[in-house]
């Protein structure tokens, strides 16, 4: 057990250096300071929902965004091929990426709803992470199945729209019916914005990243075994 | 034979081995976005963009003006969606090719094809200029059907020269700052925030406007908003002096 606690803390040590080598920390301190500016210029009546705009379309997100890259990047420097023969698990590969980029998430959320004046700092705290799991495993299972990112590019669209329109439709009150407050991206959406969700909802939403971290798990086991064609 | 005489010989031919090079280098790179299905969507997106500004943004600024009584919401940033319409499908088409030219990269595919007859500057022209130039001919073609505000010939050309500019600087930022597939995705998302230069004269005060005088867009906001063509020229000008920078840079990237 106590191996195993240490690989998986090794993992996410050099899931945290990979992420700052390629300039992740680089680039969401420069997004950090524009939204930053952004949420300034704005009047005060706009900040509370665009700052929950922003931070649930860009940081909670960046999974989404990034995976392809992430993956294909690993592919191509045969680090998968490392991972198919050592002890480790699917399950620790997965929440490794889930948690690293959940960190850079939390930290500009939490900067942006200071600038916001946002008061319910924890609700917000938890909505982004759940977002940002849910983003990242979607993430996940389209980038083992890819190729090149413009594949992944394509493939992730029906997932943007699918978890961006109805949160930020729901944002403006568009949909009100018990329904909508049901839907996971409508969940987190709530708890960035500092309401208490329903507990049916946060119910359902917990589940979604249940099923999604064993659909990540098994793509993952099989992107392993499939190493240039030959099957382990 | 003179060399005058030999010069005029040799150099058409070797121009038209060049060419050669570079347009099956072009087709080679259609092929690989058509496998990816990456050129429907690069072919389609921009009707459905634009289609979705027409249509859309009228029927929301109605909704909205009805729903809360005022004269004018979105109208007066009409001209705005103009200018985003027009640097969104080069941009577009310009990234999708960056995309490639990072994957070609990361293969190692790049260096191998720099030792041909296409050569580094064939592979440049192939892989970003050529799509500009596509990307600049559908926007100038689409901008007048699905414009909202920008009515003249001339600033529907400007509006779509600016745009395919931009698209140029978003795919060298992208490709020649970052090292490998992932640094050139999270420049994308940097680069990306250049064409936001153009709200700067629509909702900052001039001269504090001014500060975004690095961005080419923030001077083709100008042009609109002022009716001036005077800003036409820094423009052009900035947006050289990144494309010359960036330029720069990537030859001695791989030199």
């Amino acid at each position: 057990m106590l191996t195993i606690d240490k690989r998986f803390i090794n993992l996410l040590r050099w899931d945290l250096r990979f992420q700052a080598r390629y300039g992740f920390y680089l680039l969401y301190v420069l997004l950090t300071v524009f939204y930053t500016l952004v949420l300034f210029a704005i009047p005060g009546s706009w900040k509370e929902k665009t700052a929950a705009m922003l931070i649930f379309s860009d940081p909670a997100a960046m999974g989404l965004f990034f995976m392809g890259a992430i993956v294909l990047l690993e592919k191509s420097q045969k680090v998968t091929s490392y991972f198919a023969i050592t002890p480790m698990k699917a399950r620790e590969y997965v929440w490794s990426k889930v948690l690293s980029l959940s960190a850079i998430s939390l930290v500009v959320a939490t900067i942006l709803a200071t600038v916001a004046g946002y008061t319910a700092i924890f609700p917000l705290l938890v909505g982004t992470f759940l977002a940002s799991a849910i983003f990242t495993l979607c993430g996940i299972i389209v980038a083992t199945k890819i190729s090149s990112l413009n594949q992944f590019i394509l493939a992730t669209v029906p997932i943007e729209i699918i978890g961006f329109v109805p949160a930020i439709l729901h944002i403006f009150g568009v949909t009100g019916s018990i329904a909508d407050r049901l839907y996971p991206a409508n969940v987190c959406m709530d708890m960035i914005m500092g309401d208490r969700p329903f507990a049916a909802g946060l119910l359902l939403t917990v589940a979604l990243i249940a099923l999604l971290l064993q659909v990540a798990c098994r793509s993952v086991l099989k992107m392993w075994q499939e190493q240039g064609g030959v099957k382990l | 034979m003179s060399a005058a005489q030999t010069g005029t010989l040799h150099i058409p031919k070797v121009r038209k081995k060049d060419m050669r090079a570079i347009q099956i280098s072009f087709l080679h790179m259609l092929k690989f976005m058509k496998k990816d299905m990456m050129l429907l969507a690069a072919g389609l997106s921009p009707l459905l963009m634009g289609a979705a500004i027409r249509l859309g943004i009228p029927a929301i600024d109605k909704a909205l003006r009805s729903f809360t009584g005022l004269s004018q919401i979105l109208g007066p940033y009409y001209s705005l969606f103009d200018i985003f319409y027009s640097a969104i499908t080069p941009s577009m088409f310009c990234f999708v090719a960056a995309m490639v030219m990072l994957e070609e990269r990361d293969d190692h595919i790049d260096r191998y094809l720099f030792v041909t007859d296409l050569g580094k500057r064939g592979y440049y022209i192939s892989r970003i200029v050529i799509p500009a130039l596509v990307a600049f001919v559908i926007s100038a073609v689409l901008l007048p059907i699905f414009r909202l505000a920008v009515s003249s010939f001339a600033m529907i050309l400007f509006l779509s020269f600016s745009g395919t500019l931009q698209g140029i600087i978003i795919a060298l930022l992208v490709v020649n700052i970052s090292s490998n597939k992932l640094e050139g995705m999270a420049l994308t998302k940097c680069a990306s925030l250049m064409m936001l230069g153009a709200m700067g004269p629509y909702f900052i005060e001039r001269p504090s406007s001014h500060i975004l005088f690095f961005m080419p867009s923030y001077w083709t906001g100008l042009v609109i908003t002022e009716g001036r063509a005077i800003y036409v020229l820094p423009t052009v000008l900035v947006s050289v002096i990144w494309i010359v920078i960036l330029s720069c840079g990537k030859f001695r990237r791989y030199t």
